[in-house]
C-alpha cells in the first residue's frame, strides 16, 4: 500500500531545524556538565519520510560503521515516538575513562561490557532527555520516557528496530551529527516522531512562530 | 539610536526570529548573511555597528568568522547568538573578542539587554 508522505512547509522545516539546533545545543551543555566533554555540533538536518524508506534510510546515515552501538528511549506525549542514538562501536570504551577519569582501573571482559553499556546509557540518557526535553518545551508539551535501552557492537543491520517498519512511524527524521572532541568520537542523534504527532508539530511551530512576527 | 546591524546565521527563520526581537522604534539598517564567510565579507562591505553571530555554520563556521572579522576591526562589537551554550564555547568565543553570548532562543529582552550594553560600549568607545 502507497502511503501518502505528509506534507511541511519549508518554513516549517527551518523552524523545526532551529528547535533541533537549540534542544541539542542544550543536551550538550547539560552533558558537558556531567562529564568533562566538548561536544562539536553541526547543523542539524530534518527529513520527512515514508515508513517503508526509515530503515534504509538510517542503515545509509551510519553505513561508514561497521558495527554500532545504539541507545534506545520512546517518549509519549503530544509529541510522540523514538530516540536514537547511534555511536561507532567502540565509543562506549572511549567515553568509560571521561565518565570515570579518577580511576585508572582495569575490567575483566565481563564488567568491561556491563561498564560500556552503563556509560552508553548515562550519556544516551542525558542527551535525549535534554534535547527531546528542550524540544517540548518549546513546543509548549510535556513527555514521558520509556527507560533507554542499549545495544552494544552490532551490525547496524541487526540492531535497527523492525517496528519503524510500522506505517504509524511515518516521520519526521531530525538527525544531528556531532563529535565528542577530546576523544575523537562521533555519532547521530534521530528523533523519529508518528505520524499521529504531525497535526500537533504544525500547529505548534505556528503557535512558536508567532512570538516572532 | 540608529544603528547599522549585521546578522550572520544560516538559518532563515534564526535571522527572522532575531530580526522581530530588536527593538522597533530604532528603525536599524539590518544587514543578513547565511554562512560565516558571507558574513565575513558582508562585515568588511558594510562595517556595521554591531554584528550577531551564529556559531555552527556551513562554509565557515562562526568561530572562524569571529577570529577574521576582529583581526580585520579589533574593535567591532559581535555578540555571539548561538544554540551551543557549552561552557567551553562561550569561554572560547569570549577569549576570541566576543563581546558577549547570547542564547538562542533570542526574547525581546535578552535582544534589547545585549543591545543596551553594546550601545553603553560604544557610546564609550567613541567618546559620545
Amino acid at each position: 500500500m502507497e502511503t501518502e508522505l505528509p506534507s511541511i512547509s519549508e518554513e516549517e522545516k527551518d523552524t523545526l531545524q532551529e528547535i533541533m539546533n537549540i534542544a541539542f545545543g542544550k543536551a550538550a551543555a547539560e552533558l558537558a556538565e556531567v562529564i568533562n566533554i566538548f561536544v562539536v555540533l553541526s547543523v542539524p538536518y530534518i527529513k520527512v519520510l515514508k515508513a517503508e524508506d526509515l530503515p534504509e534510510y538510517l542503515r545509509y546515515e551510519v553505513r561508514d560503521f561497521s558495527t554500532i552501538s545504539i541507545v534506545e528511549q520512546d517518549f509519549w506525549g503530544k509529541f510522540r515516538g523514538g530516540a536514537f542514538l547511534v555511536f561507532p562501536a567502540d565509543a562506549g570504551k572511549a567515553l568509560i575513562t571521561m565518565l570515570d577519569a579518577e580511576h585508572e582501573t582495569t575490567f575483566e571482559s565481563g564488567s568491561m561490557e556491563i561498564l560500556e553499556k552503563e556509560t552508553l546509557m548515562e550519556v544516551g540518557n542525558i542527551l535525549i532527555g535534554a534535547c527531546v526535553g528542550k524540544i517540548t518545551e518549546l513546543l509548549g508539551d510535556v513527555v514521558t520516557y520509556s527507560p533507554p535501552t542499549v545495544l552494544v557492537e552490532n551490525k547496524p543491520h541487526d540492531i535497527l528496530p523492525e517496528r519503524l517498519f510500522d506505517p504509524e512511524y511515518t516521520a519526521i527524521v531530525m538527525k544531528t551529527v556531532f563529535r565528542f572532541d577530546e576523544r575523537n568520537v562521533s555519532g547521530f542523534l534521530f528523533l523519529v516522531t508518528t505520524q499521529d504527532s504531525m497535526e500537533w508539530i504544525k500547529q505548534s511551530l505556528a503557535e512558536f512562530l508567532e512570538h516572532y512576527e | 539610536m540608529a544603528r547599522k546591524i549585521l546578522i550572520v546565521d544560516d538559518s532563515p527563520i534564526s535571522r527572522k526570529m532575531l530580526k522581530s526581537c530588536l527593538p522597533k522604534d530604532d528603525d536599524p539598517e539590518i544587514h543578513e548573511a547565511g554562512d560565516g564567510l558571507a558574513g565575513l565579507e558582508k562585515f568588511k562591505e558594510i562595517v556595521p555597528d554591531i554584528t550577531f553571530l551564529d556559531l555552527t555554520m556551513p562554509v565557515m563556521d562562526g568561530v572562524q568568522a569571529l577570529e577574521e572579522m576582529k583581526k580585520h576591526n579589533p574593535d567591532a562589537v559581535i555578540i555571539v547568538a548561538t544554540a551551543d551554550i557549552q561552557v567551553k564555547s562561550i569561554e572560547r568565543v569570549m577569549g576570541l573578542g566576543a563581546f558577549l553570548v547570547l542564547k538562542k532562543p533570542p526574547t525581546k529582552e535578552s535582544v534589547g539587554d545585549a543591545l543596551a550594553k553594546a550601545d553603553e560600549f560604544l557610546g564609550k568607545h567613541h567618546g559620545n
